[in-house]
């Protein structure tokens, strides 16, 4: 997938950054997750032939960090803080009230294939508990109720865009 | 070396500058500083925390720069307030450190005790228990009761197979990292790395094939604890059971030192047999690695398939027979030969050779050949070999490697190794080849050729090395020949070289790897030559650390040189037809085309251990010992002379070849066979100027090693490390006498000028050879028959990667399977040797027709 | 006092090129250009500038440590902001990107460095798309890039995202990370700064966003009169992130030696319920020992030193506000479970530590905990202090040990049978034996 055209130039650019291969791997990473979704064997074989190192080696940092998803998410996934800050405002009912609302456990994905839900660590967000990540960008002050009308605004996109198709 | 002055627990020693705390308080100071992450080959990381030490420096005064000493006279100690890692630290003068304070103590503990809290206590069932480092530390160190009162450990995966050699047991993974520094770091083959953080870290490899390096057994040796272990071995043995043999690698040049883990063992029927085998250390030679086709690829010994008895051809065929039979049928019809060729296979040791050649001499019209005959110049390296005391650990910064027309990961894959290491290190490699090998990313200067023109190649080196001014006067007064050498290379082929030939030029030492690949015998011996004068007109000669190494295809190669045998007289014994022939532990109608002449001798005999083609046209087969049996010694390609030992019982009725050897000969009228291969040795120091000082008691000679790894120390805790067998010796070269007159000589290019696809034989580590394909563990390892070839060639003649083809040579037909490599020069097709059930081509030959097989449609049977 | 940092608090669109030109933008790296390098790393290091990440080391002594002879030397910002309770770089990255910038300019160019690399942590996703646009706008103006200001300098300005691991804000694993090797430390020495210590290994000055957003200030107004602010051991402003319990959560530039009070209750408008009293403090995120807020304490000036003399640190000043009636032992727990997840795993003594200061934690709090647990608690703590590789082992003790300190009593209601807490399933732990 990353040998498409339209991913060239984003992987020229990449390499034009750094003095060797190697310092590519976790920005072609994220290209690849973008490309695939999620990181599936393939892609960490594709990364490693750019970044000329053993599939190995790319599987070890997509395993470090917890920003690469080894495993497929849904179409919104969600991480939710819950660390001592955010926790002080509220942040673990928060997560328990939106895991119920979905009706998923921890990491589980709903079955629509829309929601992904786990709780991470700090996001560097604390002042505007409670926060989440959302496919990498945030969403702040956030309530049950902000929740409830964003999730079914979601819900309903997927509705109409299946009902066109 | 300088040294300076350190302080381990109030005790004040001398040591070697610049060298690591933790190798020397152990060696100077018999303190063993415990440690799991630490390896005294790989650079210190500080991860396991087990070293932890009081560290300090004396204060000096800081204009005279003596010690300051307090009022009892003992140096005044600013100590760090925390405690140190001492494998991170370099000595330095003035170092001092405390190892047996509470402090101390307290902190190993309690290290120990982490470690203890997430590691399976199995050890009953563990392959390490008995010679764990962990094992042995917790022993030591370990409280006697933890804290931690309640069980929570991870259960984890415990057979994880890391490809088909290696297991992985996650549970047991302390996560020192010592397996994947050792293949990233020291192999280069980046293939283990840790996978998730924090308490789930766990080794992973999803490298194609599995754990995709010729190193991994090495990983189990470095394993502080039972997480690594080989398929092999796995539950095989106890290790205090294990009786270690010291012994030789049998496949390769580089003499590798092995032990051999020894056992009674019910499954082969109450006998003792190999039940591992282990990397011995020898600094000089292998320090502790070897190849996986050395550890894994000695199931020969013991393989049901072995030649038990003598067989003597009646009514066309081969049947049993008594030793006494045999000799009477051979002794009979070598007292008529007129011609006698011998053919000596690559691990026949010093003892057999010598032997074989006493009983060759019975017959006035005789050949001494080697097999494999692909290259030649033994006698070249004995006089411009590399110079006594040589070790690649010795090569630093700007000190240059090359290596010519070697594949050296597949033909020497210690010498890879070492040579990668040693680039690692400063080393400049500079590697001359007609294609790119795994080496090439690591060299400073790739020269390519053309397939067949490495002497042009070498020549043009010298040509710019003269044009650069490097030249070395001093050795010139004791050279001949010197300016017809130069002027026969004033128009070199190749006037790109100049960069590569300063870095030789300014090398204060210069080692030289030749192989043969893409070369006929005579090209090959060419290049012996040119190599040899490189290396004298730049002053590599006659010294440690310089000099030629050849890359001979088995494990003594060079003994047989030592001994007069050649290649050359092998082609002549396939060329003239000979009355009888001698075929000594090696298969040639079965690996190479021009063998299948030897059926037109009149008279064949054969030593071997198992059938095979060559046996299937002798006259009479002896049943040989294989290196396991009995002893001997082989000869490496730095020409360090080494010891085998006795390893196991011996198989049937089979013999040692030297004592087969001599038992004929007696019966010729020879002298009485010797009682001991010891004893033909003595002859050997006697009759071989080169060969006096060789005596095995000085072989066995076990002069300590640093940094010192084997024993029973906490480094390892393993047994099989240590060295009872001696580090062997070199034999002197002709450079290294400084009256000896050195004569450079003009060299020929001889290339040959092909048309069209020419099949170039290569040599890969795992093959279908007659002894490594009995390690059925490796079958996965070796490649199905196949060629290389360039996508353009291959587009021209309609093939494509994967397509399966028959191609004929030399009027041969094979099949083999397609491999496209882009990296390869046009009109270059490589044909690995020794992967078919048919003999190979063995020199560069056309190739004749190359066509796809369309695969027949199978048909359903009922 | 105006705003030295967060000076978008005033001009909003301070953060883009046109508008940070406006306001006098770029004149410090144009001032610093006149100036030698040695002259920019005297200036500095007469400010007494502190390193703002945490370590409070001299920025000037840390810039003039790198080898001048090296060819290749690098400044790499780190924009990893991960500490709990920490978002100071976050607003300034957000919307004061161009000071930034200009800040590791001046400092490029004090080394006269090849380029310049910052690592924002992979959550600032958007932050850094932008930030490169900034970045853009900066080159176009010659300000970056082949020979700067027509001179014969050139220095590049790239940027780098991690991916979600705590242990890229400790320097040498940040390193390593963009090295794409593993993001674990490194042994140290050799430090950044040392040829062999830094990215690519080669001298490097890693400095945090906070610290190079001080540098053009201090080059255009002169470290004297950056030293009239805060105390002489502690100059110049700094930023406190206020989180948790308290009216007015958010960043606060000050000048070090403010008291807490004037923070917290002046400026921060005191607990968030109203009718409730402070507690605790956790000073510096999940890394500093926690510090009882008692009324006696309150008139004390927040310095590095201060904090030290308080048991504690001031780190990245990372204010966690805890009210009355919050249970000390949750909090402590949520901490375990933090150092837990972030250990990145290269050291014994904190892979093993943090993960059995969370299992301990858990089974406390869930009720399951007895005295000897409470013992062990303390042991474990104990045991992997003073031994790990790098400063993540020695924090991750801190709350444990700082809240036994003062709160035993809490957890002794815990371990008495007094209190529990329903966890999750997936949180519980083995039983004993």
């Amino acid at each position: 997938m990353l040998q498409d055209e339209k991913y060239q130039e984003q992987i020229q650019r990449i390499f034009a950054k750094y003095p060797d291969k190697r310092s590519a791997v976790m920005p072609l990473l994220y290209l690849a997750q973008e490309a695939y979704g999620w990181l599936p064997e393939e892609a960490l074989d594709e990364v490693a032939e750019l970044c000329d190192i053993d599939p190995t080696q790319v599987k070890s940092i997509a395993g470090f960090y917890t920003m690469y998803r080894e495993t497929p998410k849904g179409k919104y996934w969600l991480q939710v803080c819950t660390d001592l800050p955010c926790a002080l405002r509220g942040a673990d009912q928060f997560y328990e009230e939106l895991k119920a609302y979905l009706e998923v456990e921890e990491g589980g994905t709903t079955e629509d294939g829309l929601f992904t839900v786990e709780h991470v660590m700090c996001l560097a967000a604390c002042d505007r508990a409670p926060m989440l990540q959302c496919n990498f960008h945030y969403m702040e002050n956030l309530d049950m109720d902000k929740m409830r009308a964003w999730i079914e605004e979601r819900r309903a996109e997927a509705r109409e865009k299946e009902q066109k198709s | 070396m300088s040294e300076v002055t350190i302080y381990i627990d109030g005790q004040e020693y001398r040591v070697p500058a610049n060298t690591n705390l933790v190798d020397v308080a152990k060696f100077y100071a018999d303190n063993d500083i415990p440690v799991f992450c630490y390896h005294p080959k790989m650079a210190p990381v500080g991860m396991c925390r087990m070293c932890l030490v009081k560290m300090g420096s004396v204060e000096k005064n800081r204009e005279t720069g003596e010690v300051v000493t307090d009022e009892n006279g003992n140096p005044k100690i600013r100590w760090f307030p925390k405690l140190q890692t001492a494998c991170t630290q370099t000595v330095y003068d003035g170092l001092a450190i405390i190892t047996n304070s509470e402090e101390v103590q307290v902190a190993r503990d309690d290290i120990i005790e982490f470690i203890l809290t997430s590691h399976p206590l199995d050890c009953p069932i563990c392959d390490k228990g008995g010679e764990c480092p962990l094992q042995n530390l917790t022993m030591r160190h370990g409280p006697g009761q933890s804290v931690f009162y309640y069980e929570d450990k991870m259960h984890l995966d415990k057979h994880v197979p890391l490809g088909e050699l290696i297991y992985l047991d996650r549970e047991r993974c302390i996560q020192c990292a010592r397996c994947t520094r050792f293949c990233d770091e020291l192999v280069g083959d980046d293939v283990l790395a840790f996978h998730e953080r924090g308490r789930r870290l766990q080794i992973v490899t999803i490298s194609d094939p599995p754990f995709d390096t010729k190193f991994s057994g090495n990983t189990t040796d470095i394993c502080p604890v039972g997480a690594l272990t080989t398929a092999d071995f796995r539950f095989g043995a106890r290790p205090w059971e294990l009786k270690e043999v010291p012994s030789l690698d049998p496949y390769g040049p580089e003499g590798a030192n092995i032990s051999l883990s020894t056992r009674l063992d019910r499954d082969a029927g109450g006998r003792i047999v190999i039940k591992r085998v282990m990397p011995r250390q020898n600094e000089y030679v292998n320090e502790i690695w070897i190849s996986d086709k050395t550890r894994f690829g000695h199931h020969h010994t013991r393989s049901d398939e072995r030649l038990t008895k003598p067989l003597i051809r009646q009514n066309g065929q081969l049947a049993e027979a008594s030793w006494e039979e045999a000799y009477q049928v051979i002794t009979d019809r070598l007292r008529a030969a007129k011609s006698l060729g011998v053919i000596a296979g690559p691990n026949q040791s010093n003892e057999d050779l010598w032997e074989l050649k006493q009983l060759a001499s019975h017959v006035e019209n005789h050949h001494l050949g080697v097999f494999p005959a692909t290259m030649s110049g033994g006698d070249i390296v004995n006089t411009v070999g590399v110079g006594v005391g040589t070790n690649f650990l010795d090569l630093k910064k700007g000190d240059v490697i090359v290596v010519v027309a070697s594949d050296l990961e597949e033909e020497a894959p210690i010498w890879y190794l070492r040579t990668k290491v040693a680039r690692d290190r400063g080393v400049k490699l500079v590697l001359l080849n007609a294609r790119p090998t795994k080496l090439s990313k690591y060299a400073k200067y790739n020269l390519t050729y053309a397939y067949g023109d490495a002497v042009s190649a070498i020549n043009s080196l010298i040509s710019a090395v003269i044009g650069a001014g490097k030249i070395n006067d001093e050795i010139l007064s004791r050279v001949d020949g010197y300016d017809e050498l130069a002027k026969s290379v004033k128009k070199p082929a190749y006037t790109n070289f100049t960069e590569a030939a300063e870095a030789i030029g300014d090398a204060q030492n210069m080692i030289v790897l030749a192989g043969s690949e893409g070369l006929t015998l005579a090209q090959q011996r060419e290049l012996m030559q040119a190599c040899a004068n490189l290396l004298i007109v730049t002053g590599h000669v006659g010294r440690p650390n310089n000099g030629l190494i050849p890359v001979w295809h088995g494990a003594n190669i060079q003994g047989a040189y030592d001994l007069g045998f050649t290649a050359e007289a092998t082609e002549a014994i396939y060329q003239e037809s000979l009355d009888v022939v001698l075929v000594a532990g090696c298969n040639p109608v079965g690996e190479v085309v021009e063998a299948e002449a030897l059926q037109n001798a009149n008279f064949v005999v054969v030593t071997s251990l198992f059938e095979t083609e060559t046996t299937a046209i002798a006259d009479v087969v002896l049943p040989r010992q294989s290196f396991a049996e009995r002893d001997g010694t082989f000869t490496s390609g730095e020409r360090r002379v080494q010891r085998f030992y006795t390893a196991q019982g011996v198989i049937g009725e089979s013999l040692p070849d030297w004592r087969i050897f001599a038992e004929i000969h007696y019966r010729l009228g020879g002298p009485k066979p010797k009682l001991s291969a010891g004893a033909v040795m003595a002859e050997i120091n006697k009759a071989v100027p080169s060969y006096a000082e060789m005596r095995y008691k000085k072989l066995a000679e076990m002069p300590r090693q640093f940094p010192d790894v084997g024993g029973e120390d906490l480094y390892y805790g393993g047994t099989a490390y240590q060295n009872r067998g001696g580090i062997g010796q070199q034999t002197p070269t002709v450079a290294e006498d400084p009256e000896a007159r050195l004569s450079v000589r003009p060299v020929e290019a001889m290339t040959p000028k092909f048309d069209g696809l020419v099949v170039i034989p290569t040599t890969l580590l795992y093959d279908r050879g007659v002894l490594f394909r009995r390690s059925t563990l490796m079958h996965q390892r070796i490649p199905a028959p196949h060629i290389v070839i360039n996508p353009e060639d291959a587009e021209a003649q309609g093939i494509t990667d994967g397509d399966t083809v028959a191609i004929v040579v030399e009027g041969h037909r094979y099949e083999v399977q397609v491999k496209i490599d882009k990296t390869l020069p046009r009109g270059a097709v490589l044909m690995p040797r020794r992967l078919s059930n048919r003999p190979d081509p063995s020199v560069p030959t056309v190739l004749e027709s190359i066509e796809k097989i369309v695969q027949p449609v199978p048909v359903t049977e009922g | 006092m105006e705003n030295i940092l967060l000076r978008n608090r005033t001009i909003p669109e301070i953060g883009t090129f046109e508008t940070y030109l406006e306001h006098g933008g770029w004149e410090a790296f144009k001032k610093a250009f006149s100036m030698s390098p040695d002259e920019v790393i005297q200036e500095v290091l007469n400010s007494n500038l502190r390193g703002r990440g945490g370590a409070g080391f001299s920025t000037g002594r840390k810039w003039s440590f790198i080898p001048k002879d090296a060819e290749r030397k690098y400044v790499v910002v780190n924009a990893d902001e991960s500490e709990p309770g920490t978002f100071k770089d976050r607003e300034l990255l957000e919307f004061n990107a161009q000071q930034v910038i200009e800040g590791a300019m001046i400092a490029a160019y004090a080394i006269q460095a090849t380029a310049v690399y910052i690592y924002f942590r992979g959550e600032f996703w958007d932050i850094a798309h932008n930030f490169e646009q900034e970045i853009a706008k900066a080159r176009e103006a010659n300000l970056i890039g082949q020979n700067i200001l027509g001179g014969d300098w050139s220095c590049e300005f790239y940027t780098h995202l991690g991916a979600g691991a705590y242990i890229c804000g400790e320097e040498s694993a940040m390193l390593n990370s963009l090295q794409g090797l593993l993001g674990q430390p490194r042994v140290k020495p050799p430090f950044p700064v040392m040829k062999g210590g830094g990215l690519y290994y080669e001298p490097t000055v890693v400095n945090n966003v906070e610290t190079l957003a001080n540098v053009p200030w201090i080059i255009v107004n002169g470290a004297d009169a950056y030293r009239a602010i805060g105390t002489p051991e502690s100059p110049g402003p700094k930023i406190f992130c206020l989180s948790g319990h308290i009216a007015k959560a958010g960043n606060y530039e000050i000048p070090l030696g403010t008291t807490f009070r004037e923070l917290l209750y002046d400026l921060a408008g005191g607990p968030q319920h109203e009718g409730k009293g402070f507690k605790a403090l956790l000073p510096s995120g999940a890394s500093g020992p926690v510090i009882p807020l008692t009324e006696d304490m309150m008139d004390t000036p927040m310095t590095y030193e201060s904090l030290v003399e308080l048991g504690s640190v001031l780190g990245s000043a990372s204010f966690i506000v805890m009210e009355e009636g919050t249970d000390m032992v949750w909090a402590a727990y949520k901490m375990a479970q933090f150092f837990k997840h972030e250990s990145c795993g290269k050291c014994t003594p904190c892979r093993e530590g943090t993960y059995w200061l969370n299992q301990l934690m858990t089974r406390i709090i869930s009720g399951q905990g007895t005295m000897r647990d409470l013992e062990i608690l303390e042991n474990a703590a104990t045991q992997m202090q003073g031994k790990s590789l790098c400063a993540l082992g020695e924090f991750a003790t801190s709350p444990i040990l700082g809240t036994l300190k003062h709160y035993r009593a809490e957890f002794e209601a815990y371990v008495n049978g007094e209190k529990q807490k329903e966890l999750p399933a997936s949180k519980t732990v083995a039983v004993a034996h």
